[in-house]
């Protein structure tokens, strides 16, 4: 088992109540989708799962180490075997695709030759070969969003995060963007991606986590559930 | 440092001011401290001797000086050079004339002691010497010298502490604007898993790169200052005796620019704690 909630909830500052009671298990391999209305906990959960946000109740275990007592190396260690791709890919404006994705290799202290040789073999897996050293504001909304998956992906993650990655793309780039998750899948990483994308969901039949204010209101495979 | 220019010239101009005062402070101290030693080391025992003594009880008494611990050289300083070191001081050739022709000055020992800490037991002892009537030694002027020194020192720290502060202050603004256009690549390199050292390393060099180019600037100014002052305080104040710049160059350059480093690195820590905790 990689991931365990027990008795998960979160409540904000402000008094909002984001999650109660979840409880799940995530294992090595999964390919899993979170979905549920807006407001329904999807981000917030995904957010406790890789550590951005801790607990207010329960417990969410990560290789059987609760999150809230890890040390500082054990947290930098769960974030080098972890990606994250957001909604809003969180690019650097104001550098090249190159250094977007090469920004991954050099915050975990790769040499230079190494990220020379990895960046370009990455962005051509993302189908953005030849495009180093474009400015990512030039790109279009699906080639952002790819810059941001290789950024995930380059330092090979035992899990990967993506929190709506669809949400702001065209219907034939959300499929590339999906079958390129299902081939890192495939290649052993673990999946957990939040979306109210019903077709995608139906289409990819897998396990499927339904959230509803806040609360878990499924755990099946298959396709849709609301 | 690019994004925030103005907020970066006045860290800047601010650790030159306070690093150009706090060198200053620490100059000034340096020269009392030469000046008080110089004293202390300078200060003598003068004995004066009754006037109906003998040859034999000069040398009776020289004799007995000389025994006592801690006296290095004893000179003696008879009634007529007594005289001249005196129209030498009040700068007027014909004292013996206003004194009515008789010099009332008795025959003297002037006594140079090994230490400064040994004048005080010498004059205890050779106030008990048989056919001396008077001793004296510059009681109360060194302790004075070293009461102000003191006094200056306290102060000097006390500026110096506030100074920095808020040169530390001024310091961590200017880092916390770089660090708040930066925020998203701090957040993404820590979801990436930078150590935090690898996130600081960036932001500590900005700091201490803000502290030694306003260090560098105090330092050429004091530099500049110190030469000339130093010349014209020659000039006017014989008696004071100022470090040559040669002398004081060397530890001045290590102690602003230490100082201009130490303020940048501090400046650069606080801010950065809150947004390495993601």
């Amino acid at each position: 088992m990689l991931i365990q909630t027990v008795n998960l909830g979160k409540v904000y500052k402000n008094g909002i109540a984001a999650l109660a009671d979840i409880n799940l298990t995530i294992d090595f391999g999964e390919f899993i989708f979170l979905t549920g209305a807006s407001g329904a906990g999807k981000s917030t959960l995904i957010r406790l799962l890789f550590r951005e946000e801790l607990p207010t109740a329960g417990q969410v275990l990560i290789g059987g180490r609760s999150v809230v007592r890890l040390t500082t190396p054990e947290i930098v260690r769960l974030r080098r075997n972890s990606g994250v791709v957001f909604q809003d890919f969180r690019l650097m404006e104001s550098c090249s695709v190159f250094d977007n994705v090469a920004f991954a290799l050099k915050a975990v202290e790769r040499p230079w030759n190494e990220i020379k040789m990895r960046v370009p073999a990455m962005l051509e897996r993302v189908g953005l070969a030849g495009r180093e050293h474009e400015n990512v504001m030039h790109l279009s909304g699906g080639e952002q969003q790819r810059v941001a998956v290789a950024r995930a992906i380059i330092n090979n993650p035992l899990i990967l995060f993506a929190d709506e990655p669809t949400g702001d793309l065209d219907p034939k780039t959300s499929d590339e963007l999906i079958h390129l998750f299902a081939d890192i899948n495939a290649e052993g990483t673990t999946l957990v991606m939040a979306t109210h994308d019903k077709d995608i969901v139906e289409r990819m039949q897998r396990r499927v986590i339904t959230l509803e204010r806040g609360r878990m209101i499924g755990d099946t495979v298959g396709g849709w559930q609301l | 440092m690019r994004g925030n220019s103005w907020m970066t010239v006045a860290a800047i101009l601010t650790i030159t001011i306070s690093l150009f005062l706090c060198t200053f402070f620490w100059l000034i101290i340096a020269n009392l401290n030469a000046n008080a030693n110089k004293v202390e080391e300078d200060v003598r025992v003068m004995a004066y001797l009754d006037f109906d003594l003998t040859q034999r009880d000069y040398r009776n008494i020289e004799t007995q000086i000389k025994f006592i611990s801690g006296v290095k050289n004893v000179e003696f300083v008879s009634k007529d050079q007594g005289l001249e070191s005196l129209e030498g001081r009040f700068n007027d050739s014909n004292l013996l004339a206003t004194l009515g022709g008789k010099n009332p000055l008795p025959d003297s020992f002037s006594i140079t002691a090994a230490g400064a800490d040994d004048v005080k037991p010498i004059y205890d002892a050779v106030k008990k010497i048989d056919g001396i009537y008077e001793a004296t030694y510059g009681a109360g002027t060194v302790e004075r010298l070293f009461a102000l020194t003191d006094t200056l020192r306290q102060a000097g720290l006390a500026v110096m502490i506030l100074l920095c502060v808020a040169a530390v202050v001024l310091i961590a603004l200017s880092i916390r604007l770089t660090i708040l256009a930066r925020k998203k690549e701090i957040m993404v390199m820590k979801w990436c898993g930078a150590t935090d050292a690898f996130v600081r390393w960036p932001f500590f060099l900005e700091g201490m790169m803000l502290g030694v180019l306003g260090a560098l600037l105090a330092l050429g100014l004091e530099m500049l200052l110190y030469s000339q002052a130093a010349a014209y305080i020659s000039a006017t104040v014989s008696f004071v005796q100022i470090l040559p710049l040669s002398q004081v160059w060397g530890s001045a350059t290590v102690f602003t620019l230490g100082a201009g480093l130490l303020l940048g690195a501090i400046g650069s820590v606080i801010p950065l704690a809150r947004f390495l905790k993601v």
